[in-house]
């Protein structure tokens, strides 16, 4: 499972804080960082063109991709619990500086 | 199973309106002279194998780009493993073509009867004249069978077609014309293919050659 | 220059002195009568130019002018030209370590035997100039120009890289134009053909004929100022309100009028047909739907363009019916080039499966169609076999006022990948760092490119770039700060080769690994684009020379490396690099799998790419390519596709037939010349260099094999 994210978006930074990701066997990409390795690997998956648009997007086993935030959500609690990870609390806060759009790959 | 000899991902000549598949099944009993896979029909042994499973997989990887599978080769009809693999195809939806030299009408007959086919091409060689039709077929024919194919299709209610391979040392205008009568054009679309020196089954033909480009649109368009 | 004669034919009297030309720059014909007779000599003129062309300083200049005349005083030679003085003053600065000056005082030219030998051979680099007197202007004067730009407009080691094949400057020869532009009819349309040293002004057209005049002109005149390609803007839109008086028939005949124009060979650049794109839309964009229409006059209508849907679409039906006929000896049009632009809104207009399977039919028996996907919101200006500029913010609002929409890369830059890999010797870190010293080399050229036409352009109107100064709607034709540079690649499939001793082709490795390779390029681009505040952009380079040249250069400097990797025939002479980041042609792919696995790398070219896929004879079936291409748009991240059929054209009964044969299947003459899609437009295979002649040897034709 991969998750690419940037590292300016309220949302990745949500999901790093909240999850135990590489224990849950998930990979995170940091898109925008000069990182050739993590842009390559992100048009392997034919997401680049997604990617412009929104962040984060989940990439699961199968190779399908998730944009929506609430199921990116939903299936990393899902991987948690099967993975018996903890979930830290989720901070109630502003999140409105990704979803207006303003997170994506540039 | 028959044995899988070749397969093509992707042919946009194979199914008139539709992208799809082909595989092509060893062995054949007719001995045309103009044949190009003949390599198909004189030593299936000596080609690789292709596994039916294989094949099932790379198809399933290319669902949402092919319209249907196209069985041909060789003469997929000889083969008694035919309808269990068309069957195998049929249930992972799907749609199949046969192309066939259609001396098996029983096998035809069958597989139309179980509903496994949705179209059909069938090489006519010539007119249902006993030494024309053997010369084209390179060797014993019965002509009977032929003609049941022939009827077969004709009254399936699935699209079919009758094809023809011409070549000016086989085939005369006249023959095309009769050719033509053979058949009801309400019911059955007709194509004509012109005769391609390269690489034949019998290497006397690769020093002919097909009918000049203007005969033959003559030809097409007297067919279509 | 003056005439250079033989002492003995002349008089005493016409053997003394000959006017010097005042308004050369050369020290003029000096003949001399007698081994003391220096008469009409004078040194002054050598010490004039040093001081004018140089540096130096006046003392230098004249001991240097001494020593010349010493050596020709002491000298047998009988009759001095001033080329050969030339000579001799850049001798003598060589001699004393004077190399700034040597090159500031050096002459420009082509050898005596070369010029021979050009006016009667073809020159083979560009497969569109046909072989007469213009051609060979032309091969001449970018001779010239190529000298210049290297000494002078770039820096020793930016020429250096170029002569040597690391990079390639893409047309040296037209270092005073800008690379390619889109623009838009509408601005002809308002503005009517005002062009800067015209004989004559014209008024907007207010009938099609005479709009498709203008067009023609315009092209024309565009064409003498850029070196690549002129595209325009969906073209059968803007042409949709002088449609309106015309008949069914009408607007066939204005088609076929369009496309033998720009078919025909013109006078652009040596005797080529002008390089030209059409933009074709189904829809009416997004973009241009609540847009004021112009129409005849030059006034506005009093419709939007949504409202002109139906004339644009008879005029789009019509040009393909155009080139579906093909000429009168139904060959294929090789321009203009009909880029069709499929995009979601397209499959929500009325009809337009009937003209998808119409455009794939002309894609079956002629192979014009380009296919051209306009993913999301997207929306793509395509000019030449694969340059496209996304429309941005900025740019949609310029659609309101759609003279406006004009476009253009300055330069294009290629780098050699193989060489990378040959250098780096396996290691990593070692290739990437290369590559980043490659691109940065890269973006300093066009630094120096943009400079020089900033110079061109502040001469302003009454400068060498008059066309592209005009300012007709308050603004240069030429929009110098939004244009970009391009930054293309060769050969990434052999740099794969040696890095990780596998092909594209190969495995999911050698993809990933050639992803992480134009990844890398994608972003270093990005960081330059934001230090130089210069828009670089990678680009699939159309490489039509340039993968010889590497080719050619790597086998000569690299030769234990490139032999290895480098295709084509080497005993022929007709090697290359596979192109850009196209996988092999020769690798036994399905037309799904390389359109799938060569559209990986699109999105990370965003200046546009395409995938083609080789039809040899077979005439497919439209329907087939029609579903073909629906799946390539919805399935895939392939930027653009193009089905190239070949044929055989015969000299002697003029018939056109489809395959690539040896003789004729009509008349049996073997008088007959192949065409195919060279890099990205059609051509007569007899004009190909032998580069691409070995790549088409090597071309997987989707016909004739068992296996896939």
């Amino acid at each position: 499972m991969t998750l690419f994210t940037t590292d300016d978006c309220v949302l990745c930074a949500q999901l790093k804080k909240q999850f135990d990701l590489s224990a849950m066997d998930v990979q995170v990409e940091v898109l925008g960082n000069n990182d050739a390795g993590a842009l390559a690997h992100l048009a392997w998956h034919g997401l680049v063109e997604k990617a412009r648009k929104a962040l984060p997007i989940l990439v699961l086993d199968d190779s399908s991709a998730l944009h929506e935030f609430g199921h990116i959500e939903s299936q990393l609690l899902d991987r948690a619990a099967r993975y018996g990870c903890g979930v830290a609390a989720k901070r109630p806060g502003n999140q409105a500086g990704c979803e207006s759009g303003s997170c994506a790959l540039q | 199973m028959p044995l899988i000899k070749g397969f093509l991902e992707t042919s946009f000549i194979d199914w008139p309106g539709k992208l799809c598949a082909i595989l092509f099944v060893g062995g054949c009993n007719f001995r045309c002279p103009f044949c190009h896979n003949h390599p198909l029909v004189l030593a299936p042994d000596g080609m690789e194998t292709i596994a039916f499973e294989e094949i099932m997989t790379r198809l399933a990887a290319r669902k949402n780009w092919l319209a249907g599978v196209c069985i041909s080769g060789g003469e997929p009809t000889l083969s008694p493993g035919l309808p269990t693999m068309i069957a195998r195809f049929k249930a992972e939806g799907w749609a199949i073509k046969l192309d066939t030299n259609g001396s098996r009408p029983e096998v035809l007959a069958q597989l139309l009867a179980d509903n496994l086919l949705d179209m059909v091409a069938m090489d006519v060689k010539t007119v249902l004249v006993q030494d024309k039709y053997e010369r084209c077929a390179g060797c014993r024919v019965d002509l009977g069978a032929i003609q049941k194919s022939i009827d077969l299709l004709g009254h399936s209610g699935i699209p079919h077609e009758f094809r023809m391979t011409i070549a000016p040392s086989l085939h005369t205008e006249e023959d095309v014309v009769a050719w033509v009568h053979q058949f009801d054009r309400s019911r059955s679309r007709l194509t004509l293919q012109n005769f391609n020196p390269k690489t034949t089954l019998d290497a006397l033909f690769e020093k002919k050659q097909g009918f000049a480009p203007e005969i033959f649109s003559r030809l097409s368009a007297m067919v279509a | 220059m003056g005439v250079v004669m033989p002492l003995n034919a002349e008089t005493a009297q016409a053997r003394t002195q000959r006017v010097v030309n005042e308004d050369s720059t050369d020290i003029a014909l000096f003949v001399r009568s007698s081994q003391d007779d220096m008469t009409g000599w004078n040194r002054q003129r050598i010490v004039d130019a040093l001081l004018r062309e140089t540096f130096i300083d006046r003392g230098t200049a004249e001991k240097i002018s001494r020593d010349i005349e010493v050596t020709i005083q002491a000298g047998k030679v009988k009759t001095i030209t001033g080329p050969l003085i030339r000579e001799m003053v850049n001798a003598k600065l060589l001699e004393m370590g004077l190399e700034e000056a040597r090159r500031m005082h050096t002459r420009l030219g082509v050898p005596l035997y070369d010029v021979d030998q050009l006016l009667v051979q073809h020159n083979k680099e560009n497969a569109n100039v046909p072989h007469g007197p213009e051609a060979t202007n032309l091969t001449l004067a970018e001779g010239i120009k190529k000298e210049y730009a290297l000494l002078h407009v770039f820096s020793p080691d930016v020429a250096d890289a170029h002569l040597s094949g690391d990079l390639h400057l893409h047309d040296l020869g037209f270092i005073d134009r800008p690379y390619c532009s889109g623009q838009s009819l509408e601005y002809i349309k308002k503005f009517g053909l005002n062009l800067p040293h015209a004989l004559s002004m014209a008024k907007p057209a207010k009938h099609a004929e005479v709009l498709l005049a203008h067009m023609v002109k315009f092209a024309a005149s565009l064409q003498s100022h850029f070196a690549g390609a002129i595209g325009w803007d969906a073209i059968n839109l803007f042409y949709a309100p002088y449609l309106e008086e015309l008949s069914d028939d009408g607007v066939k005949q204005l088609a076929q009028m369009m496309i033998y124009e720009f078919s025909q060979q013109a006078v652009a650049r040596g005797g080529q047909a002008i390089f030209s794109d059409v933009n074709i839309y189904w829809e009416v964009p997004k973009h241009f739907v609540d847009v004021p229409a112009i129409g005849p006059g030059g006034v506005y209508t009093g419709k939007t363009y949504g409202e002109y849907e139906k004339q644009a679409q008879r005029f789009a039906w019509a040009l393909f019916e155009v080139y579906k006929e093909g000429d009168a000896a139904g060959r294929p049009f090789f321009f203009p080039k009909p880029l069709v632009h499929i995009t979601e809104k397209f499959f929500k207009t009325d009809g337009h499966m009937d003209f998808l399977h119409h455009i794939c039919e002309v894609a079956s028996v002629k192979g014009n169609t380009y296919f051209v996907f306009d993913r999301g919101d997207t929306a793509k200006i395509s000019e030449c076999c694969r340059l496209s500029f996304k429309l941005e913010a900025s740019d949609i609002e310029d659609a309101k006022k759609p003279w406006k929409m004009r476009y253009s890369a300055l330069q294009n830059v290629t780098i050699n990948l193989p060489r990378l890999a040959f250098k780096a010797q396996g290691d990593d870190t070692k290739l990437f760092a290369l590559l980043t010293e490659k691109i940065q080399l890269a973006a300093k050229a066009h630094g120096q490119k943009k400079k020089f036409i900033e110079r061109l352009m502040s001469l302003g109107k009454g400068g060498p770039l008059s066309l592209l100064a005009m300012d007709l709607d308050g603004e240069p034709y030429l929009k110098l700060h939004r244009c970009s540079y391009l930054i293309g690649m060769v050969g990434l499939n052999e740099l794969i080769r040696v890095h990780l001793g596998q092909e594209l082709h190969d495995s999911d490795a050698s993809i990933k690994f050639g992803l992480k390779v134009i990844a890398h390029m994608n972003i270093v681009c990005n960081k330059l684009a934001e230090s130089m505040g210069m828009k670089f952009v990678l680009e699939q380079t159309p490489a039509e020379s340039t993968s010889f040249r590497f080719a050619k250069l790597d086998l000569a400097h690299f030769n234990a490396e490139a032999e290895k990797v480098v295709q084509g025939n080497r005993e022929k002479g007709e090697v290359y690099y596979s192109n850009s980041t196209l996988f092999n042609v020769g690798a036994t792919m399905s037309p799904i799998a390389r359109v799938e696995k060569e559209g990986l790398f699109h999105p990370l070219i965003e200046a546009g790419s395409i995938t083609h896929i080789w039809l040899g004879e077979a005439q497919p079936d439209k329907e087939a390519l029609a579903s073909f291409v629906i799946n390539v748009f919805k399935y895939t991240q392939n930027d653009q596709i193009a089905f190239s059929p070949e044929f055989t054209a015969c000299l002697a009964c003029g018939k056109t037939s489809r395959g690539l044969s040896e003789t004729c299947p009509y008349c049996e003459s073997k008088d007959v010349d192949g065409i195919t899609r060279i890099t990205g437009y059609f051509t007569k295979i007899s004009s190909w260099n032998k580069g691409k002649l070995g790549e088409l040897h090597d071309r997987y034709r989707n016909i004739d094999r068992f296996n896939q």
